[in-house]
């Protein structure tokens, strides 16, 4: 009963907080719990399961935009809307992952940035569908059994959505096949002496986690009401990669360490020296893998080895 | 046919540039193993070395050539001895050393962002702008001279791996990295030496396209998508690979946008495509490796 107790204590105290802040803080609370689900998401699949992936960030996208397409152009109701979305990028995960996972190395990783850059091209040649350039807006999240869901209560949602996610990794990071990620990680050939299906293995853990980013994008969808093809770039996507790289890969108090510290960053640094906190970003990012590469985590670990 | 011909000599111009990438990659993943991204940053850098040297300072184009493309070889170095060789040194898996590439692919990008601004800036045409009929051939001058200098620079790179003793040690290193080591070769200088030629194979590329597409420092990342593109389709094994990788690709794109009945960004999607297609169906690439590897 602990562990549930733990969880419920945290959904409380992350909830509450919701309540507390005004109306732009909560804007800027949401997008932060939606980096760490993202975040979360992203160190399974890079961190736990080794696949350098670059469509991480898409696959949210795709969701964003599924669910504003399917709800309010194809007049779907709000759960079957979810369930096609997600089928959706469950469908074009495995049309890349399936290819580029015959091979090791750096294929997937070559893959998933054209992915990328394609979804961007779609968004923008999509016509009155996606609508081009311009995006998608002047849409608001349906009703529920009657409900509106709004405010902080929206974040309330997102909390929720992170806690699942958290909660549900966690386990699978304990799991068989949270193990076995890990084993094809450090060497895909012990791995399949093992008797763990490698590729296999890959796919799945590609799939799952690219779902995982879609359902964050649908929630992202309704928090500014607004979908546009920049928001989706190749900008965040690496973002997402140093989060996880600067935090900590591997670990999920990294992953989340990462994801506060960077997406918290530019707020410190824009007085500073305004919109260029990319170019600090690309410097932490080399300084963590040549001095720390456990990252802001392993920093904390060797910092309170010290103080014991 | 004559529209055809045209588009032949564009689209060989731009798959010399893809080629010009594959190589820079091919440089270094032969004695490396590392795939270095940030070639798409050189070419971006060397592209606005151009504007510097030539529009800004008005060298004479052969010398701003030379001075960029002799920054780029120490810019090549750097980045081996601060992002690469620490971590190889250190005995770090080779995923560790890819991944700061990327973090210097950001720190380029980035300072390049901060010092130009958001704006394009144009890059001289070095024969001048002007348009040259060869027979049925016909093309922009730019077209041609971009055709010349890569092939000039493949026969280079085929002579330096073929016909030289150093050449050779690159290709040892890459056959085995600790019988190469045990036989007296440098393995850290060849490593040094490939990220060097590298930049400044890309930074070349960038320098031949850039008058076309105006400096800008975002020209990078597609630059690092397609030349990579072409090296998987050419095959990694061999220098001629990236050639043909290039051109096929070029054409297979050019082709696409000027008679698929699509929209023009959709061109865009040829690589994704024609990668895709090569993973499944060829993964060695067009042209396997002779068999040194066994």
């Amino acid at each position: 009963m602990k562990p549930l107790a733990r969880w419920l204590a945290a959904a409380l105290v992350l909830s509450a907080l919701a309540f507390a802040l005004s109306s732009y803080h909560n804007d800027v609370y949401r997008k932060l719990l939606l980096w760490v689900t993202l975040a979360l998401g992203y160190n399974f699949l890079f961190g736990v399961a080794g696949q350098v992936a670059f469509s991480h960030f898409a696959f949210y996208g795709i969701g964003a935009y599924s669910i504003v397409i399917l709800t309010f152009q194809a007049g779907l109701p709000l759960p079957l809307a979810i369930v096609a979305g997600v089928a959706l990028c469950v469908a074009v995960a495995l049309a890349v992952a399936i290819p580029s996972t015959r091979l090791e190395g750096f294929y997937l990783a070559l893959a998933t940035l054209a992915l990328a850059q394609l979804f961007i091209v779609v968004l923008n040649e999509g016509g009155a569908v996606t609508g081009g350039a311009g995006g998608l807006a002047d849409y608001r999240l349906p009703a529920i059994l009657g409900v509106r869901v709004t405010g902080p209560w929206y974040t309330v949602v997102i909390v929720l959505l992170m806690l699942g996610t958290m909660a549900l990794l966690a386990r699978l990071d304990r799991s068989w096949f949270g193990r076995a990620c890990r084993a094809v990680r450090d060497s895909p050939e012990a791995a399949a002496a093992m008797g763990v299906n490698v590729a296999r293995t890959k796919v799945i853990a590609f799939t799952l986690t690219s779902a995982l980013a879609a359902v964050a994008g649908m929630a992202y969808a309704f928090v500014d009401n607004t979908v546009n093809p920049p928001i989706f770039g190749l900008e965040n996507a690496f973002l997402l990669l140093f989060m996880v790289i600067i935090g900590g890969a591997g670990r999920q108090a990294g992953a989340i360490a990462g994801a506060v510290a960077l997406y918290l960053l530019p707020f410190v640094l824009s007085p500073l020296i305004g919109h260029h906190h990319a170019l600090v970003f690309g410097v932490l990012m080399v300084a963590a893998i040549l001095l720390q590469p456990r990252g802001l985590i392993g920093l904390y670990d060797a910092l309170r080895r010290r103080a014991a | 046919m004559r529209d055809l011909l045209e588009l032949a000599v564009s689209a060989s111009a731009t798959g010399c540039v893809y080629a010009l990438l594959a190589l820079a990659y091919l440089v270094m993943i032969r004695p490396t193993g590392i795939i270095n991204f940030a070639v798409g940053e050189w070419a971006m850098v060397g592209a606005f070395g151009a504007f510097l040297a030539v529009t800004k300072v008005e060298l004479p184009y052969p010398v701003g050539v030379a001075a960029v493309l002799a920054c780029m070889f120490v810019v090549g170095w750097a980045t081996e001895r601060i992002a690469v060789r620490p971590l190889v040194r250190a005995g770090a898996p080779l995923l560790a050393p890819i991944l700061a590439l990327l973090g210097m692919l950001v720190v380029f990008r980035e300072s390049v962002a901060l010092a130009f601004g958001p704006d394009p800036y144009p890059v001289p045409y070095p024969l001048g702008f002007g348009r040259l009929e060869l027979g049925p051939l016909a093309g922009s001058y730019q077209s041609f001279f971009i055709i010349g200098t890569t092939l000039a620079t493949f026969a280079l790179a085929w002579l330096f791996f073929e016909r030289t003793l150093a050449g050779k040690c690159f290709a040892a290193v890459a056959i085995d990295r600790r019988a190469a080591a045990l036989v007296g070769i440098d393995r850290t200088r060849v490593a040094a030496l490939s990220f060097a030629a590298g930049a400044v194979i890309a930074a070349l590329a960038g320098l031949l396209v850039g008058p076309n597409v105006s400096a800008h420092y975002l020209m990078g990342v597609p630059l690092a998508i397609q030349g990579f593109t072409a090296l998987v389709i050419g095959g990694v094994g061999r220098v001629e690979g990236a050639l043909l990788g290039g051109l096929l690709l070029a054409f297979a794109e050019q082709l696409t946008a000027r008679y698929a009945p699509l929209p023009p960004g959709y061109a865009q999607g040829v690589p994704l495509a024609l990668l895709m297609l090569f993973l499944l169906v060829r993964p060695t690439g067009l042209l396997a490796e002779r068999g040194a590897r066994a």
